[in-house]
């Protein structure tokens, strides 16, 4: 358990380091952001046809209104600490690979949900806009992020004599 | 914990969040208190030459620095010393979804569990409203008052990277680590019903 979250910790803090550094914000970061901003764009304008995307930035044609995904909003931040709880956790790299691809569409699939969801709340009250932005959503990220890792955690074959120090 | 258990378990974490999101939004102003307390002892042993006191308005905690501000458009009259207002929910705003993870869990000792992590995620409260001031003096509030305050380059990305760890990774991750640590009978349940 003390190894698991040393690692958590050393890799999660390694991960958004090297987040912040400028060759990762302009190889990385910006393409994954303006990305979303697109597949947000896209879904949106399955039943809302005046909303575009340019660059990180989802805007309505039809009022002006907009949102631009900042740090905290694009889900990388979420998925860093789902790939740092991953990766730390004893288990085979086939494993890890499959929580990987499936915990990391799952967190940013969720993550496409705020984006929409805050767009509109955004326009139909400020207030609360903010209270979302700032506080739900953050908190239901962290707990879908908390939810595909035990679920993937409960995956792993697990030879029953070992069990316990697996998980304690 | 078997999957229907774990499925209740999530829905009950939603209920617990959306009632605890308004108890804590409301109990905010004295949630702040033993931050305001800790930042000030914090301050007065690491920043002595740069806050002069540390005022609480609510659920906004207030640097007063001895820096004089630059020009009118930061946080102070011109000439005057610069006052950085902190706004403590948005560090806070962690301790809700650990009660909801605590209260839905069902475990014994629940109240205990709360006030334990409460006690827990204190520092880890204070860290982010201080590197929240460090962050404004030092690059926010514009060169003119960050050349006041002697940080040099390095010690200025320390604060950047202090700060966005302190605002976007410890909020909700520290209340996730404290719960799986308070809970680890219950996760090992619920992963050797999954193994039979």
């Amino acid at each position: 358990m003390v190894r698991f979250f040393l690692w958590f910790l050393v890799l999660q803090a390694a991960l958004f380091g090297l987040e912040l550094t400028p060759w990762a914000q302009q190889w990385f970061v910006v393409p994954w952001t303006n990305t979303l901003a697109a597949i947000s764009a896209g879904i949106v304008q399955l039943f809302d046809a005046h909303v575009v995307a340019h660059g990180k930035v989802l805007q309505s044609a039809s009022n002006g209104f907009a949102v631009s995904i900042e740090a905290g909003c694009n889900g990388i931040e979420a998925t860093i600490v789902l790939v740092a709880a991953i990766l730390a956790f004893p288990a085979s790299w086939k494993r890890k690979l499959a929580g990987l691809g499936i915990g990391i569409v799952a967190v940013q699939g969720l993550n496409i949900v705020r984006v929409i969801s805050l767009f509109y709340l955004g326009q139909w009250n400020f207030s609360v806009f903010e209270w979302a932005h700032l506080y739900v959503w953050q908190a239901l990220i962290m707990l879908d992020v908390l939810v595909v890792w035990l679920l993937w955690v409960r995956t792993l074959p697990q030879p029953n004599a070992d069990l316990p120090a697996v998980v304690a | 914990m078997p999957s229907g258990s774990f499925a209740r378990f999530v829905l009950l974490v939603f209920a617990w969040l959306a009632c605890m999101l308004f108890v804590w939004w409301f109990a905010s102003p004295v949630l702040a208190w033993p931050i305001s307390l800790l930042a000030e002892i914090a301050s007065r042993v690491a920043l002595p030459d740069l806050v002069q006191a540390i005022e609480q308005h609510g659920d906004k905690i207030t640097f007063v620095t001895s820096l004089h501000g630059a020009n009118a458009t930061v946080a102070a009259a011109a000439g005057g010393l610069v006052s950085d207002d902190i706004d403590v929910r948005h560090f806070t705003f962690g301790l809700p979804l650990l009660a909801a993870l605590i209260l839905a869990a069902g475990a014994p000792h629940r109240a205990r569990n709360l006030l334990i992590g409460y006690a827990i995620l204190l520092p880890f409260q204070t860290w982010g409203v201080i590197a929240e001031f460090l962050e404004d003096i030092a690059v926010g509030f514009g060169p003119g008052v960050a050349s006041q305050t002697g940080f040099s380059a390095w010690q200025r990305e320390v604060i950047a990277f202090g700060y966005q760890f302190g605002a976007l990774i410890l909020p909700t991750v520290v209340p996730a680590v404290v719960w799986v640590l308070m809970h680890r009978r219950l996760l090992e349940d619920f992963v050797r019903k999954r193994a039979r």
